[in-house]
């Protein structure tokens, strides 16, 4: 079997996954980076593909892939509504989940209609994921590297816990993390509450099929105890996953496998 | 009266849409929306307009756009779907030709990565800025390259936006055919290919009704979830292929165009 991983990397998860398929299963498997995907009929001699991060190019080779019978796991479309982020608004809403408020304007009409009052607010990329391009603005004056005409997306700040939450199957992994980190710094480690658990069961009935992993960041506010959904992730790093017998990448691969047969029928 | 609601960018409004929104104004309340001067505040939009209609491809459009789509019950013209894949050029591509548009020869390449065909343009992946086509025409050995400024400058820029070129299949044709789709009227027009006269309207004329066309520019228009929109063909060997499509026309092109725009609008009114 041909297995193309379409990843900014080619190291870390991406290279143990390329390491089971090889070693367990005796698959085929090229990594597709930006340096050299190609996204036309070259791509079609796969029997499948993983998307591993949601750049927009590896999310067009997706779509290309998808249009062509080619399954991709995770779904090309559903990583794409996670990555932008006026989308993931909405998808937070639709599974019954509290998205924080979102501005989006230019930086001569943010003056003009907030006020002070409404810092801090987070500046966040439209299209983006994780902790890239994020930034916390106390104030007008945060906003002055950036161009006046250009469109901001702001989300209203949510003073509180931070948790960095994994899936896997019916496994889940909390951790607490420092505000407006990726998940590669240190987290702690917790037993996940029941509140948190019901977010993810919530999560999980929206994508069904395609939410066999991933993770989702979650602020729980201090001053009402409500959580947060500020950052949805289709298929993070589990550099940090800590639930005993459990092992990521053979599970994922596993998992991953099995959407595969369900694809073909097999 | 009904009431209708533009979004739309300065651009648009300033250039565009005077004769429209003048006629407008004598059936309907209209509502400005302006891009650059609008703020979407998701804890705070209401809207009791009858229809939207969308002129502009911008990041604050697209997000306004798709909370009305989301929260409130009220057409809008094009959608959230339509705008998106009609900036999204590798997007449309695959769209199209999944439902049998033919349409030439396609790759997305990282620079550096010659395409699989020998005579292309290279065109800009996402047409969401109001600059026109500016060709760079080359002949290498002997084969016609063109590439649009645009293109080039996205990846070779200071701060480049990404590093990928969208090559298509050149079709050399004698006369590349303009299309407009407003609901189910379809208004037909060539002239000379931008290549041959820089100027457009100086050749531009109107031609009679080709089925051909028509049945890809519904078809298109459907896959798209576009309800008005432009489609340029140009002709090889007797087989027409869908070059461009847009989602914000300008229809003062068409006799009568801003009325029957207008028009339209008011009868998808809610």
């Amino acid at each position: 079997m041909n297995i193309g991983i379409l990843s900014k990397r080619k190291t870390m998860f991406t290279d143990k996954i390329k390491k089971f398929f090889v070693n367990n299963k005796g698959f085929n498997v090229k990594i597709y980076t930006l340096e050299n995907l190609s996204i036309n009929d070259t791509l079609l001699s796969n029997d499948f593909f993983i998307l591993k991060s949601k750049n927009l190019f590896f999310i067009y080779a997706g779509q290309y892939l998808k249009s062509n019978k080619i399954p991709v796991i995770p779904d090309p479309e559903t990583s794409f509504k996670q990555k932008n982020r006026v989308h993931s608004h909405f998808l937070i809403k639709k599974a019954g989940l509290l998205p924080p408020h979102i501005y989006l304007s230019t930086i001569k009409t943010l003056k003009k209609e907030l006020n002070n009052n409404d810092f801090p607010l987070i500046l966040k990329p439209i299209m983006g994921s994780g902790s890239k391009g994020v930034r916390i603005i106390n104030s007008f004056k945060d906003l002055r590297a950036y161009n006046s005409n250009k469109i901001l997306y702001l989300e209203k700040y949510i003073k509180g816990e931070h948790y960095n939450v994994y899936f896997i199957g019916d496994e889940i992994c909390t951790l607490i993390k420092p505000p407006l980190s990726n998940e590669h710094v240190h987290m702690e480690f917790i037993q996940t509450p029941k509140d948190i658990e019901m977010v993810i069961q919530k999560w999980k009935n929206l994508l069904r099929e395609n939410g066999i992993f991933g993770h989702l960041d979650i602020v729980r506010e201090e001053s009402s105890n409500k959580l947060y959904i500020v950052d949805p992730g289709s298929f993070p790093e589990f550099d940090q996953w800590q639930v005993d017998n459990i092992s990521p990448v053979e599970t994922i691969c596993n998992l991953i496998l099995k959407r595969f047969r369900e694809f073909r029928n097999i | 009266m009904k009431k209708v609601g533009i979004i739309i960018d300065k651009y648009h409004l300033k250039y565009k849409v005077t004769d429209f929104l003048k006629y407008l104004r004598s059936k309907a309340e209209v509502k400005l929306y302006i891009e650059e001067s609008f703020l979407v505040d998701s804890s705070n939009l209401k809207f009791d307009e009858d229809i939207f209609f969308v002129k502009g491809k911008g990041d604050l459009i697209l997000g306004l756009v798709k909370f009305i789509e989301e929260e409130m019950s009220i057409p809008v013209i094009n959608s959230y779907k339509g705008c998106w894949l009609a900036i999204n050029r590798f997007l449309n591509s695959v769209y199209l030709k999944e439902v049998g548009i033919p349409i030439p020869d396609f790759t997305l390449n990282p620079k550096g990565i010659q395409p699989h065909f020998n005579e292309y343009i290279i065109k800009n992946i996402i047409d969401q800025k109001n600059y026109k086509f500016k060709p760079i025409v080359k002949k290498e050995n002997g084969q016609l390259r063109v590439a649009d400024e645009r293109a080039l400058l996205e990846v070779d820029s200071k701060d480049p936006r990404y590093n990928y070129l969208y090559y298509q299949k050149f079709i050399k044709s004698k006369w590349e055919y303009k299309i407009y789709g407003i609901g189910d009227k379809v208004y037909y027009y060539k002239q000379l290919p931008i290549l041959v006269n820089a100027n457009k309207l100086e050749s531009r004329h109107e031609i009679d009704e080709i089925p051909e066309l028509k049945e890809y520019c519904f078809k298109a228009m459907e896959i798209m979830d576009l309800k008005v929109a432009s489609l340029d063909f140009l002709k090889s060997k007797d087989q027409f292929f869908l070059t461009d499509i847009n989602c914000t026309p300008n229809f003062n092109y068409i006799q009568n165009g801003s009325k029957i725009v207008a028009d339209f609008l008011l009868e998808q009114a809610r």
